[in-house]
């Protein structure tokens, strides 16, 4: 039973990172890949409805912690203070930049939170590249921990323009000819306009349609694979009683596929081909 | 104040700013879901614009009970550790559950939903705005149920110096949690009721073009607000017998007993109106303009009911966390220190009061210009013509 809990905690953190990660390395992005206010609501809007599937793995993960590691979470959390506090900040103020850009009517206030979204972003990539590094390190914050936060936030960045590309074959700028003349998405190389979303794939010559978004979101992922991986006995040491995992496995896991089944209707349902373009952004 | 000060003030802050958030969306989200079953099954004009204007307010609102949630779910292990440590193989059970199997499910339909009007079958589309909902009442109670086990450690024993679990069924049966859930939800209610009353009223003392949208939701929100009134004052006194038996002196302490004497004379207060003022005169309220007014005035009661009712709930266990077991003293992180917490009380509270102060400017702006103004659910532009494209 611990072992299949260490499983689900990994699924968790993993999922995390592979698909928040790439909404963080994209709004990271956001002034870069969407120079005019256009082209960033079109990003905003391609990117929207994944945010809230995609940020709920973090929660899973904290309260996940709390059930099956109780005798760790203080630990972690309370060891990565400052860096947990920074990393709740920035969550908070991406969330509100999400939430808060289409409330009113004015360039100025759409403009102010798109700021707010890329600022969020980066402290949620950096922050989360100095936890990763500290704790790899044994919770201490150390000056490694400014590289594993510039190596994060490189790896989130790769990911979340892979995922652009992905969302969007014909860039930002609006040009859809990937979609309007059927060429796959991901195979076009955005065209000619200097605005379009390159990405990855085709700056490596690999992959097309969703093969670019899945590479870089194992290697998004991939700092917090080992991390685990190297901490695993550790964890193992610090997992609840059998009698609480019961309850946990009685209780969640029965809901499990209906988790998985909604996440995957997400993407089915907003992915390139939905034609975003034609439905008003919430966000 | 010393660092315990500062730490009880942040959670103190930051839970009442949630709650504040929380106690809206739980009396908001089935009002919508209601709207939009209207709609689908009768297809009536009103009931669609009704789910999209109030669902914008409650999305709107959500907004900020999510990012007060974020702090709130990290905060036990910022400032309380010693909790974890010594009660986590039964309390983290509860809120385990809450975030896994219901917050999980909440946030990923309520994007489905969010993003989904017009890209999905209408009758999956109003399953979402269901599932949200139910997953939003099965989060009170999971996260209800965590609260009653600090108020009542039961179903627990205390192992090597730690509480495990000895019968977990316990935990959701527990006595302080019984009163207390149909309570809060009849808090919620009496809130998302007279919201959408004092939106209501405003519009129509306004004399603006949307009477008959105002007028149908006036009469909605009087109905809700009695139907909460009743559950929150009965299952309010209801608590007595639980709390006497368990926790002796609770409202002794002059916070939680003035807490409680202003909760109950604000629950009273609106019971009295709600139901022998409000609901007899259903029928004309709306055509009463002078009364418009003091339904706007009597809007932010429910907020001010709800976070008193949680101050004495919270104080009234004082010393105590988990209640005549760990104090709050012993549950607070060692080496806590007083620059950590200035540092997280500061960014969260100025953070959080700030968006908060948007949010409700954003809601009554909203209220202000009325329902032409949502955009939630908007109609989608024409599929572009299969022309060829542009050759670049």
């Amino acid at each position: 039973m611990d072992i299949l809990w260490f499983v689900i905690f990994t699924v968790l953190l993993i999922g995390y990172f592979a698909l928040e990660g790439a909404n963080i390395g994209l709004g990271m992005l956001l002034p870069a890949l969407g120079r005019t206010q256009e082209g960033r609501d079109r990003i905003v809007a391609a990117m929207a409805p994944f945010v809230l599937a995609g940020e709920v793995w973090l929660v899973a993960v904290a309260g996940a912690l709390f059930g099956v590691y109780p005798q760790a979470e203080g630990e972690v959390l309370f060891g990565l203070y400052p860096l947990v506090v920074c990393l709740l900040v920035s969550w908070i103020v991406r969330d509100a930049g999400l939430w808060f850009r289409r409330r009113t009517d004015g360039p100025a206030w759409r403009a102010g939170w798109d700021r707010m979204i890329c600022l969020g972003s980066w402290g949620l990539a950096l922050s989360w590249g100095a936890a990763l590094t500290a704790l790899a390190t044994g919770l201490s914050i150390v000056p490694a921990a400014l590289a594993g936060a510039a190596a994060l936030a490189a790896l989130l960045a790769f990911h979340g323009r892979a995922f652009g590309s992905w969302l969007l074959p014909g860039g930002a700028a609006g040009a859809t000819t990937g979609t309007a003349t059927g060429v796959p998405p991901g195979a076009v190389p955005g065209g000619t306009t200097t605005r379009s979303l390159p990405g990855p794939a085709v700056a490596t010559g690999a992959g097309r349609g969703a093969a670019a978004p899945a590479v870089s979101a194992v290697l998004a992922a991939a700092p917090a694979a080992v991390l685990l991986a190297g901490a695993a006995p550790w964890l193992l040491e610090h997992t609840a009683p059998a009698d609480t995992l019961n309850v946990l496995s009685l209780m969640i896991l029965p809901c499990a596929p209906v988790m998985a089944g909604a996440q995957v209707w997400v993407w089915r349902t907003f992915g390139p081909r939905s034609a975003a373009d034609r439905f008003p952004s919430f966000f | 104040m010393d660092v315990l000060d500062l730490a009880r003030t942040q959670f103190a802050v930051t839970g009442s700013l949630h709650f504040l958030f929380v106690v809206l969306t739980l009396g908001l989200a089935p009002l919508v879901a209601v709207m939009q079953t209207l709609w689908t099954f009768g297809g009536k004009p009103v009931h669609e614009r009704m789910t999209r204007f109030w669902g914008q307010i409650y999305l709107i609102n959500y907004a900020l009970g999510i990012v007060t949630g974020l702090v709130m779910e990290f905060q036990f292990g910022l400032n309380w550790s010693g909790l974890s440590h010594y009660a986590g193989d039964v309390f983290g059970a509860p809120l385990a559950i809450e975030t896994l199997a219901a917050f999980f499910l909440e946030s990923t339909f309520l994007g489905l939903w969010i993003f989904g009007w017009h890209r999905m079958p209408r009758r999956l589309h109003l399953a979402c705005i269901w599932v949200v909902t139910l997953t939003a009442y099965a989060s009170a109670f999971w996260i209800m149920a965590a609260n009653a086990f600090l108020q009542n450690p039961a179903g627990a024993v205390e192992r090597g110096g730690r509480l495990v679990v000895e019968d977990f069924g316990a935990v959701p049966t527990n006595p302080m949690l019984a009163m207390a859930l149909p309570h809060v939800i009849g808090a919620a209610l009496l809130t998302g009721g007279f919201v959408i009353m004092g939106a209501s009223a405003y519009q129509l003392f306004r004399r603006t073009a949307e009477q008959e949208f105002f007028t149908t939701s006036l009469r909605l929100g009087v109905a809700v607000a009695s139907i909460g009134t009743v559950l929150a004052v009965g299952f309010g006194y209801a608590q007595f017998g639980p709390v006497g038996e368990l926790q002796p002196g609770k409202f002794d302490t002059p916070l939680a007993g003035v807490g409680l004497g202003f909760m109950i004379m604000i629950g009273h207060l609106l019971q009295l109106v709600v139901l022998f003022v409000l609901l007899p005169v259903i029928r004309w309220l709306p055509r009463w303009r002078w009364a418009h007014p003091i339904v706007m005035l009597m809007t932010p009661l429910p907020f001010l009911a709800a976070i008193l009712g949680w101050l004495a709930r919270e104080a009234g266990r004082q010393p105590w966390l988990v209640y005549g077991r760990l104090t709050v003293a012993d549950a607070m992180s060692p080496g806590l220190t007083p620059a950590m917490i200035t540092m997280s009380l500061a960014a969260f509270t100025g953070v959080l009061g700030l968006l908060a102060v948007v949010d409700y400017l954003l809601i009554a702006r909203l209220v202000r210009r009325g329902p032409a103004a949502a955009t939630l659910g908007a109609a989608p532009l024409p599929p572009p013509e299969r022309t060829p494209a542009l050759t670049l």
